[in-house]
């Protein structure tokens, strides 16, 4: 019994080990990132960049920075815009530096946790890297890393949010993918009517209850629940653009059976997020219907899926079109955690929206 | 007794100053420096000068640059003992890349073993940081990869404007690869080394292993097979220059 204050002390000088004098006191706060009910397990590995409000709060000012940009006018938020879903509102392609247009349609930015690969032909592979492509596409924000990374380190705000997030004031290329995946992952929709439906918290009306049924037939097995994408690539007969000529995942794989699929779009706040398709033919949701009826499945390369077309009654839109408006997440559009600096939380378009 | 044990473990696995056993515990260790020397045939390399290549071309070089890791050296009984796993970037530009510090284990060698390129792991693993930091312009952010190497510069071989031929070498996926083992034996086994000049020999890119006419392919900037043919080349181009 004597030996315990021995091995008591013992084990105070071996703890005073671990104290490092030159550390602020003021630890990162954690944030626990809740997984929706009935959701399957993220993709994202949080143990490689662990969720603090500190971090979030880094990704958010570097997210809404026009800095980020070579001129100082385009921000990640210039494209993806919160009352859109995080998509471009209403525009086929978005602005980039000097009068430039994006060669395809932003994508809503929401659920990321749970994606694997991004952009429409999946070419990235980790959430972290994904700024790294708009930062330095000439038709985006047209910078290059080594001056962002230069305009970060210069700043004093900056130095001070990155040391409060990572513990110093380095701020570097990986940092700043870490920090802006800390924000874009907060950003889950998950409590659209229809979620409340599945929760038993509300009812569909008749029309969005016979959508969901013809949903659940003829669209479930790629815009599959809940996220609404099974994240395959898929060949939906959409010719190709002779201007953008953009070939989708055969750019990534030079793999021919690979021509001209794209990532399959979730289609939550899909009411938000018109024009639709990779490069926004699609004005309306009633023109991709349109097209997916109108599918003749000639082409070898078109989706086993749609090989015999996809029948759609003039009845059968409009209930699929009632139930594709219940995905509508208006508390996810209107939430402050993620609104623009300065912007009002109502979720709706600036009355100025330019086109 | 018993009490003590669980403390004992305790502290030697959770005392700061722990390290993980490494090779380097059961050798001694020695520093050595690596010198690459990037060439032309037998012209040492000066950027913007023009030289003809092994192929009779008139080529002016503006750029060349290749990442180089897992260094491992082989014993004489011919086991490869891998040294801490380190990258660099070796950059013609800039002349104190060229030169790159080793520790390995202190016995009798009879080669030295290395990667071109970067290992398929760092290609899925997010943001790296050091030698690896996209900023270094080694890096695809729409198609997520590592540039193995870059060999940039002009000839008036290549239909081009201003000239210019580009090859920016890279992919991991599988039939895409482009990192290549390189095998540096040194023919005798030596003890205490402490200075290998290693060459590299831009001809190899043009006839390694097949014909590159810059005529033809002046530009490869993705990966896929043109990709891979050109590494198959750049494979060959390390050599063992001199050794001390
Ligand atoms: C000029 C407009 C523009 C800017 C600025 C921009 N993006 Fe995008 N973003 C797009 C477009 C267009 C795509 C689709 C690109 C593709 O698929 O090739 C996209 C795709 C994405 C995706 C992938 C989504 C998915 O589902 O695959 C993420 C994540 C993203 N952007 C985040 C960002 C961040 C973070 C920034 C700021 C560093 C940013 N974007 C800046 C237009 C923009
Ligand atoms: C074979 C798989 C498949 C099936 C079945 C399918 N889709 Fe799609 N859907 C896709 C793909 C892939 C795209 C992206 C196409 C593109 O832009 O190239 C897409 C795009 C869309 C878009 C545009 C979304 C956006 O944000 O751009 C809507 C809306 C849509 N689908 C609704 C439906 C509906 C409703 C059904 C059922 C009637 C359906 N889809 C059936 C694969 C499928």
């Amino acid at each position: 019994m004597k030996k315990k204050p021995v091995i008591l002390l013992l084990l105070l000088i071996l703890a005073t080990g671990w104290i490092r004098f030159d550390q602020p006191i003021h630890k990162p706060r954690p944030v626990n990132f809740v997984i929706p009910k009935g959701w399957p397990k993220p993709q994202y590995d949080f143990s490689k960049n662990p969720l603090t409000e500190e971090g979030i709060a880094l990704g958010k000012k570097l997210f809404y920075d026009e800095r980020l940009s070579r001129d100082g006018t385009i921000s990640c938020g210039s494209c993806h815009q919160q009352f859109g879903a995080f998509a471009t509102y209403d525009h086929p392609l978005s602005h980039g530096y000097d009068n430039s247009l994006t060669t395809r349609n932003a994508p809503g930015l929401f659920n990321l946790a749970w994606q694997k690969e991004f952009m429409w032909d999946g070419g990235i592979n980790h959430l972290d890297l994904q700024p790294l492509a708009p930062i330095t596409a000439m038709n985006e924000m047209a910078e290059t890393l080594p001056s962002v990374i230069h305009k970060l380190q210069s700043d004093k705000t900056y130095r001070q949010l990155c040391k409060a997030a990572f513990g110093d004031e380095n701020m570097n290329t990986r940092r700043l993918g870490m920090a802006l995946s800390q924000f874009v992952l907060q950003l889950v929709s998950s409590n659209s009517k229809y979620d409340r439906v599945m929760r038993g918290e509300d009812h569909f009306i008749l029309p969005e209850q016979l959508g969901y049924a013809i949903f659940q037939k003829k669209c479930e097995s790629c815009h599959k629940e809940p996220l609404f994408t099974d994240f395959s690539y898929r060949n939906v007969d959409i010719p190709l653009d002779p201007f953008l000529k953009d070939i989708g995942r055969m750019r990534i794989t030079n793999d021919r059976g690979d021509s001209l699929k794209f990532k399959v779009p979730s289609l939550r706040n899909v009411a938000m997020t018109f024009p639709y398709g990779h490069d926004g033919r699609f004005f309306s949701l009633q023109s991709v219907l349109e097209h997916y009826r109108n599918i003749h499945g000639n082409d070898p390369q078109t989706d086993s899926l749609l090989r015999n077309g996809l029948p759609l009654s003039n009845f059968e839109i409009g209930q699929l079109k009632a139930f594709l408006y219940t995905l509508t997440d208006s508390s996810f559009l209107k939430d402050p955690r993620f609104a623009a600096p300065g912007m009002l939380f109502n979720g709706k378009p600036p009355a100025d929206i330019h086109q | 007794m018993k009490r003590i044990t669980p403390i004992v473990i305790f502290a030697v696995f959770f005392f700061p100053g722990f390290v993980m056993p490494s090779y380097s515990q059961s050798y001694p260790v020695r520093n050595i420096t690596v010198h690459f020397h990037n060439r032309i045939g037998n012209t040492p390399l000066e950027l913007g000068k023009q030289v003809t290549n092994i192929l009779g071309n008139e080529i002016t070089i503006e750029r060349f640059r290749y990442y180089v890791s897992h260094f491992s050296v082989v014993t004489s009984d011919n086991r490869t003992i891998p040294l801490p796993e380190a990258c660099f970037l070796i950059d013609e530009e800039d002349s104190s890349s060229r030169t790159i510090r080793l520790s390995i284990p202190d016995i009798p060698i009879t080669g030295i073993r290395f990667l071109l390129g970067v290992d398929s792991l760092k290609n899925v693993s997010g943001t790296q940081t050091g030698a690896l930091d996209p900023l270094q312009g080694m890096f695809w952010t729409w198609n997520t990869g590592y540039i193995m190497a870059k060999l940039e510069g002009s000839s008036p071989e290549a239909q081009t404007a201003g000239h210019r031929f580009t090859y920016h070498i890279g992919g991991f996926r599988k039939g895409m690869e482009t990192a290549r083992n390189i095998s540096i034996p040194f023919q005798q086994t030596v003890t205490q080394l402490t200075t290998l000049h290693i060459l590299a020999d831009i001809n190899q890119w043009f006839t390694g292993k097949s014909i590159l006419r810059i005529s033809e392919t002046p530009i490869c900037h993705s990966p896929g097979a043109l990709a891979v043919r050109i590494a198959d080349n750049y494979q060959r181009q390390f050599s063992l220059l001199s050794l001390q």
